[in-house]
């Protein structure tokens, strides 16, 4: 081949390149900032179901008037901002055609149209199609499965048929819902912080059942409860919920706090040699007893007396799973009474933090040892590999443990460390524009999939405890400008998406939920550990700035 | 130059085959097929091309075509799903455009610049050869 021909082979190659792309892209692509044009989806829901719709060319206010009298009944207009055809009638095409949380689909089938919305697709949980690869859970798209069987449904066909002989369009629109909230970084003040941990440590209480443990993972939508349980988690809300009580001097909080306790105490603890341990069945693991000695401390702070042996107890388990090197043995087995040398992620933060915090009450210079001992294993970074700058587990136990030991023995190198992990979780953050307003303060986990709202409020756990000592050890003010821009941020997104009291029309029971934290704008669940971490950053941020 | 071509080829297959065969996970034929074609005709190039034997240069233009045809197939694949991702997604997904632009420039050198430099080459040995 000549030089000249090859020439003209890519010459001709670009062209056509380029006149496919700008065909792809005119075609796919929505404009979501010009005016409304389109119709009005009008839709009644009630209980978590919608029971009525309508789709009007105008006057959407008088549409449906009748079917929305019900006690129950809420009416919703989405008026369709632009839409643009789905490219070709292909599985994965249609899958990675919609943008999570913010278009609709809408399918043609012999001359009739049907519509699924934003909130249709939420109530669905078909924004996100779930699948394992190898170890990896991934997100691949929509869950088109899902989408195409309602819509079929609505024009009384089959999916298949839908698929091979349908026309499908995804749509903007633009509604009258007040949810999720419009919070901005300015709107992050210490009332408001209150006010949200407040009604995320009630979500607790309210939704604790009578032996002190909580319905462990709500489904807003059906207002049903998940049947797995977490002691670790347990350990975890259970600690929160007793902090928000001490903090705010709150008495039915404290006794909701105590009541999680005791099911720890009472029901939950084994023997782990010669120790105390909690957990159930014939192997347990460090994050349950650490957990459960941060909240058990907590409950001592509020006069809960009953709760020191126990502490004490748990401490002399985890420092005995200490090695040498300053990592823990992460599991125990209670069958056959020997630790298990295998780590996992948390674990030794939890413990180093939990160490930490018990040597208030123990007054033993071996836990305050363990711990140190442990945060410098966490920070510690190979000279021989440059990755350990860029590449990061999740630190949000290490920044609370140097928080908290940081008076007694502080660790310059473990601060260095917590301020490089928050600079790479800045590089991870949303800002809007270009991002999505109500995703701005969130931290990416991938660039089609949406902000989850635990793995931001752990970071920023970590980014407060960081801020404190960053104060305390004068680090410079534009390093902590940074943190601070960081962290309101962040706030704002998770404020955002508060059920307070949240997507009411798509709920079943809206008042059990009321202050709960969902995983994310298309998963509409409250677990134990979302209002923990999520008002756990705030409330930590509340006594910062008090 | 034949050695250059010749180690050059032989890296160019074991990047190929360790890459996909020892790090993807699951196997999908549409990638390994085409994987292992051009590994093995880069192979087969490398070998005649490193051990001098007398259908090296055939080999190595079947290999360079495949490498080239194959090279250009996948960039284009590539780019039309940044624009179509671009398309849905507007600025949301500019993270996934970075990955995608830096994945492109990482395999343009070795399945499009490597087969058209090696296709010069071989149209020089000929005019050289039949002179």
């Amino acid at each position: 081949m000549t030089p000249r021909r090859l020439l003209r082979l890519f010459g001709i190659w670009l062209g056509v390149l380029s006149v496919c792309s700008a065909l792809i892209y005119y075609r796919v692509r929505l404009d979501r900032t010009r005016p409304p044009q389109g119709p009005y989806l009008v839709s009644v829901w009630e209980r978590g179901a919608r029971s009525a719709r309508t789709v009007v060319a105008s006057d959407p206010e008088r549409a449906l008037l009748d079917a929305a009298g019900g006690r129950v009944a809420q009416r919703v207009v989405e008026q369709i901002v632009d839409s643009a055809p789905i490219f070709c009638r292909s599985w994965l095409l249609l899958g990675m055609s919609l943008v999570p949380a913010r278009d609709g689909l809408s399918a043609t089938y012999q001359g009739r149209t049907a519509y699924a919305s934003p909130d249709d697709l939420l109530v669905l949980e078909a924004y996100e199609f779930k699948f394992a690869l190898g170890p990896l859970s991934l997100v691949l798209g929509i869950d088109v499965n899902k989408v195409l069987g309602a819509l079929a449904q609505e024009l009384g066909t089959e999916p298949a048929e839908l698929l091979r002989h349908g026309s499908f369009r995804r749509f903007a629109v633009k509604s009258d819902a007040a949810y999720p909230r419009k919070v901005s970084a300015a709107d992050v003040t210490l009332e408001a912080l209150k006010s949200s941990v407040d009604g995320a440590a009630r979500y607790l209480a309210r939704n604790q059942r009578r032996d002190g443990s909580f319905r462990y993972a709500l489904n807003a939508v059906t207002g049903g409860d998940s049947p797995e349980y977490n002691y670790p988690r347990h350990a975890g809300a259970t600690y929160f919920l007793a902090r928000a009580g001490n903090q705010f001097h709150d008495t039915q909080l404290q006794r909701a706090a105590r009541r999680a306790g005791a099911f720890m105490k009472d029901r939950a603890t084994l023997r782990c040699g010669a120790h105390a341990c909690i957990g159930e069945g014939e192997q347990t693991d460090i994050g349950s007893s650490a957990l459960a000695i941060l909240a058990y401390v907590e409950l001592l702070a509020g006069g809960n007396e009953e709760f020191r042996a126990p502490v004490l107890e748990l401490a002399e388990f985890v420092r005995t799973q200490q090695r040498a090197d300053g990592e823990f043995q992460h599991f125990y087995s209670v069958a056959e009474q020997h630790p298990i040398d295998v780590q996992t992620e948390y674990y030794t933060g939890e413990a180093a933090f939990a160490l930490s915090r018990v040597q208030s009450v123990s007054g033993d210079p071996r836990d305050l040892d363990a711990a140190r001992r442990a945060l410098s294993f966490l920070v510690t970074r190979s000279p021989w590999f440059l990755g350990s700058r860029y590449f990061w587990g999740a630190e949000h136990w290490t920044c609370q443990a140097l928080a908290d030991l940081w008076q007694r023995a502080p660790d310059r190198v473990a601060l260095e460390f917590c301020l490089d992990w928050q600079a790479a979780n800045r590089s991870l953050q949303f800002d809007s524009p270009p991002a999505p307003s109500n995703y701005d303060g969130g931290v990416m986990r991938g660039p089609f999939v949406v902000p989850r709202l635990t793995p931001t409020a752990s970071r920023m756990e970590a980014a407060v405890a960081t801020l404190e000592v960053a104060r305390a050890a004068g680090v410079s003010a534009e390093r902590i400008q940074l943190l601070e821009r960081q962290i309101k941020h962040a706030f704002a997104f998770l404020l955002r998406y508060q059920f307070t009291p949240g997507p009411t029309q798509l709920m079943s029971k809206p008042r059990l939920l009321e202050g709960g934290f969902p995983g994310s704008a298309v998963d509409l669940h409250v677990r134990i550990d979302f209002p923990q971490h999520a008002a756990g950053a705030l409330l930590r941020y509340w006594e910062l700035e008090q | 130059m034949r050695i250059v071509f010749g180690i050059l080829n032989a890296l160019s297959a074991l990047v190929l085959l360790v890459g996909v065969f020892g790090v993807v996970q699951p196997r999908f034929w549409a990638l390994d097929v085409p994987a292992a074609t051009i590994a093995l005709v880069e192979l087969l190039s490398a070998l005649g091309l490193l051990a001098r034997l007398p259908w090296a240069l055939r080999a190595l233009t079947v290999s360079a075509w495949v490498s080239f045809v194959l090279g250009l197939t996948l960039v284009t694949l590539i780019v039309i799903t940044i624009v179509f991702l671009r398309g849905i997604h507007g600025d949301y997904g500019i993270a996934a455009l970075a990955v995608s632009s830096l994945i492109v420039a990482l395999l343009v050198p070795y399945t499009v610049l490597l087969p058209a430099l090696e296709l010069l080459w071989l149209r020089r040995q000929r005019t050289e050869s039949s002179q």
